[in-house]
């Protein structure tokens, strides 16, 4: 079982709160992997990670067909952010159940705290030549993280949690 | 887009047959033509993602560091790993010289697919339908700090 430490906590928020950038790595239900940067990232509990669903597409399909997922830092990387976050996603969408559970994340208690997600904690430390100008979010992907693995040179693949 | 994957290095993600990925760094990157790119891996990179690839040759990357969200693109193609030969001597040399890696093997990608994922009305979209003469303008327009430009 996992539980983050704190420094993975830190980690894993948004980069104007001293988190990362990261990247969600999906892949379709017959192996065809897929990489995409996300901005807005939180934990909850202690082995969950939330991310905005705000621009996903084939990260969407994908998670919607095969819940395989791993989650990394993309930038700051000398940070000692060398990890590697695999586990299982799912999309909580405004029109879930209200009582849908994802392995004890409540779709209520998510979506009320993270729906809002831009006006909540508003991209300020993006360049004004990338932020988007009106950030719409569906829904919430939620990683169930199952183990932890490292990147760091010398030591890729080892696992950590 | 050249520029920023050798001076960033790449995020490098593979997937078994069954749909569950991995990734590892790919620290040292060479740009060879307008569709192939070499990454120099080290033997726990190489150890990670060899036995994945060797059921399943699709990789899928992304810029490191500043360039997730500096060089917004997603790259798709078949990966071959490489032990021997021309290239993967050039490669390892060239690694070992500008980043001291000690190179087990080269990871050689052969690119079927480009994607903008800059965060907007233009993420997801398909870019290799262009001519790499129209690429280099849409992405001039767009991005004007690009590192260690060559061309």
């Amino acid at each position: 079982m996992v539980k983050f430490t704190k420094e993975m906590k830190e980690a894993l928020r948004v980069p104007g709160k001293g988190g990362s950038l990261i990247y969600l790595c999906t892949s379709s239900r017959d192996g065809k992997p897929n990489i995409a940067a996300m901005r807005f990232v939180a934990t909850h509990m202690d082995d969950k990670i939330l991310i905005a669903d705000m621009f996903l597409l084939k990260t969407k399909a994908n998670i919607k067909e095969n819940p395989n997922v791993a989650v990394t830092i993309c930038h700051p990387l000398d940070e000692g952010r060398w990890w590697v976050f695999r586990g299982k996603a799912v999309d909580m969408e405004y029109g879930f159940p209200r009582d849908f559970d994802w392995y004890g994340a409540n779709a209520t208690d998510i979506l009320n705290e993270w729906g809002n997600w831009n006006k909540a904690e508003p991209p300020d430390e993006v360049p004004p030549d990338i932020v988007f100008p009106k950030a719409v979010q569906r829904g919430v992907v939620v990683v169930h993280v199952e183990e932890v693995y490292s990147i760091k040179p010398g030591h890729t693949g080892e696992k950590i949690l | 887009m050249k520029a920023w994957i050798e001076a960033m290095g790449c995020h490098l993600c593979v997937a078994t047959p069954e749909g569950v990925p991995s990734v590892v760094l790919g620290r040292y990157a060479e740009v060879r033509g307008d569709d192939e790119v070499a990454f120099a891996l080290a033997a726990d990179e190489v150890g990670v993602i060899a036995p994945v690839i060797a059921e399943n040759p699709r990789v899928a990357f992304g810029v490191s560091r500043q360039g997730g969200i500096r060089a917004a693109y997603q790259f798709k193609g078949a990966g071959e790993i490489l032990r021997s030969g021309d290239l993967f001597d050039a490669v390892a040399a060239q690694a070992k010289e500008e980043k001291g890696i000690d190179a087990a093997a080269v990871l050689h990608v052969r690119l079927t697919e480009l994607y903008c994922t800059k965060p907007g009305y233009e993420a997801g979209q398909r870019l290799d339908g262009m001519t790499p003469d129209e690429l280099n303008v849409w992405e001039r327009q767009r991005w004007k700090d690009v590192p260690r430009k060559r061309d």
